[in-house]
């Protein structure tokens, strides 16, 4: 047994993976966030004071499996084709618990990936709960399965994970809507989550746009993308359904994982992509 | 400190925070916003503020952090209000510390430009005619441009 980071003379170096086969390689990790029952139920019902705290954790999650190799010394930039971010709720044990899956077909695995992005899923969670609830307590960060790769697979054997498939699976169809307060015709339709077995981009339309279109949130299947970036994504949601051709009336702008973007901005599978009209607050 | 929040604010006590056990700080510009009876329409009964959970958080934080790169400020707090809201309501807060009064003045002045043409919030109005969506102004926007050539 050799650590592949060491070279001969016992010095880091980064790995030379260029004559690794590709594979596909996909990683599991977790972690879990303990905190008091009464910041638990805040969060269950989005009432903290920095908003949805699930959606934002679960984006923080995505761009730090994104940006591993800017954190880790040794970690290759990788090109990852999926990124999800689970979350389970345990009333019981008082606790949040991240689950991270990354995957891609490459040279290199993704466990470093799926285990820094439940770090700073739960990193953000904290941040987020911290104006309630200081005594939150991060642990039990592990890697759970990798497959693919010359090492092989690997499933953790003392499975020390809650039993989480007894608790309720909840996402931001579970949380409260963007929506925040009474807007009578402000209905908002909550799309399907992406599935696990078929790469989509997550897209949501806000505000006016969603009461113009009468579509507040749908899941686009990641090949019906003629081009990997924001206009490849609107043709794909014209062809689905018509009524998006109202992207092009009017100015409607645009934000990818919650950052402003244009029709050139590259996505990867499972990015969120929000469509929205003119800011209009203050 | 940033925050967004349906609760009505404290403008004293937010200004108290941001200047407890401080003497350094020679001044403290506050500016409050409130929701009026009449917009694009008469009779505004109410308002809906929408916004983008996470995004919004991060479009603040980044205004503040220009406002800070551009005046030497000893400390900025800016609260908005999401939800519903009635005239009359404060519907936004912010409140710039520094040592001298210039610097405070100009930074909240360019954190609201910036906040209402940057930042993920929509308005929604309720009037006695019906409900609908606030459109942006040019008007802010060209207060917005004011910061962009260097002074």
């Amino acid at each position: 047994m050799t650590l592949t980071h060491l070279n001969a003379r016992g010095e880091a170096h980064m790995v030379d993976v260029g004559d690794k086969p590709e594979s596909q390689r996909e990683a599991t990790a977790s972690g879990v966030i303990y905190m008091q029952s009464a910041t638990l139920a805040l969060l269950a019902e989005g009432g903290l004071p920095k908003g949805d705290v699930l959606a934002t954790a679960r984006i923080a999650g995505i761009q730090a499996a994104k940006r591993t190799h800017e954190l880790i010394p040794l970690c290759h930039a990788l090109a990852l084709s999926k990124v999800a971010i689970d979350f389970h709720l345990d009333e019981a044990e008082s606790c949040l618990q991240v689950l991270a899956t990354c995957r891609l077909t490459g040279r290199t695995g993704v466990e470093m990936e799926a285990l820094t992005a439940v770090s700073v899923a739960c990193l953000t969670l904290y941040d987020m709960c911290k104006a309630v609830d200081k005594s939150m307590e991060i642990g039990r960060i592990h890697l759970d399965t990798k497959t693919g790769g010359k090492s092989g697979d690997y499933a953790r054997q003392d499975d020390h994970r809650l039993q989480g498939a007894t608790a309720p699976l909840i996402g931001d169809t579970a949380t409260s809507p963007i929506v925040t307060g009474e807007g009578a015709a402000g209905e908002v339709s909550l799309g399907p989550r992406c599935d696990i077995a078929a790469p989509c981009i997550r897209v949501k339309c806000l505000a006016e746009l969603r009461e113009r279109l009468g579509v507040g949130e749908i899941s686009v299947p990641f090949d019906r993308l003629p081009s990997s970036d924001v206009a490849g994504l609107k043709t794909a949601l014209k062809a689905m359904d018509e009524r998006f051709e109202g992207l092009d009336r009017g100015r409607v702008l645009c934000a990818v994982n919650q950052v402003m973007a244009g029709d050139a901005t590259p996505l990867t599978s499972d990015d969120e992509v929000a469509f929205f009209p003119p800011v209009t607050g203050g | 400190m940033i925050r967004v929040q349906q609760e009505a604010f404290d403008v004293g006590a937010e200004q108290e925070a941001l200047t407890a056990g401080r003497t350094d700080i020679g001044a403290v510009v506050t500016f409050t916003g409130l929701v009026r009876d009449f917009n694009e329409r008469p009779e505004v009964r109410a308002l809906t503020l929408e916004h983008y959970p996470g995004m919004t958080e991060s479009a603040l934080q980044t205004i503040v952090d220009e406002a800070e790169s551009r005046w030497p400020l000893l400390g900025v707090s800016v609260i908005h209000r999401v939800g519903r809201l009635t005239p009359g309501d404060p519907i936004v807060l912010v409140v710039v510390a520094s040592a001298h009064r210039r610097a405070a003045f100009e930074a909240c002045d360019f954190i609201m430009d910036y906040l209402k043409t940057r930042a993920p919030f929509w308005k929604k109005e309720h009037t006695a005619n019906g409900d609908y969506w606030v459109a942006e102004r040019a008007g802010d926007h060209q207060d917005a441009r004011r910061w962009e050539t260097p002074t």
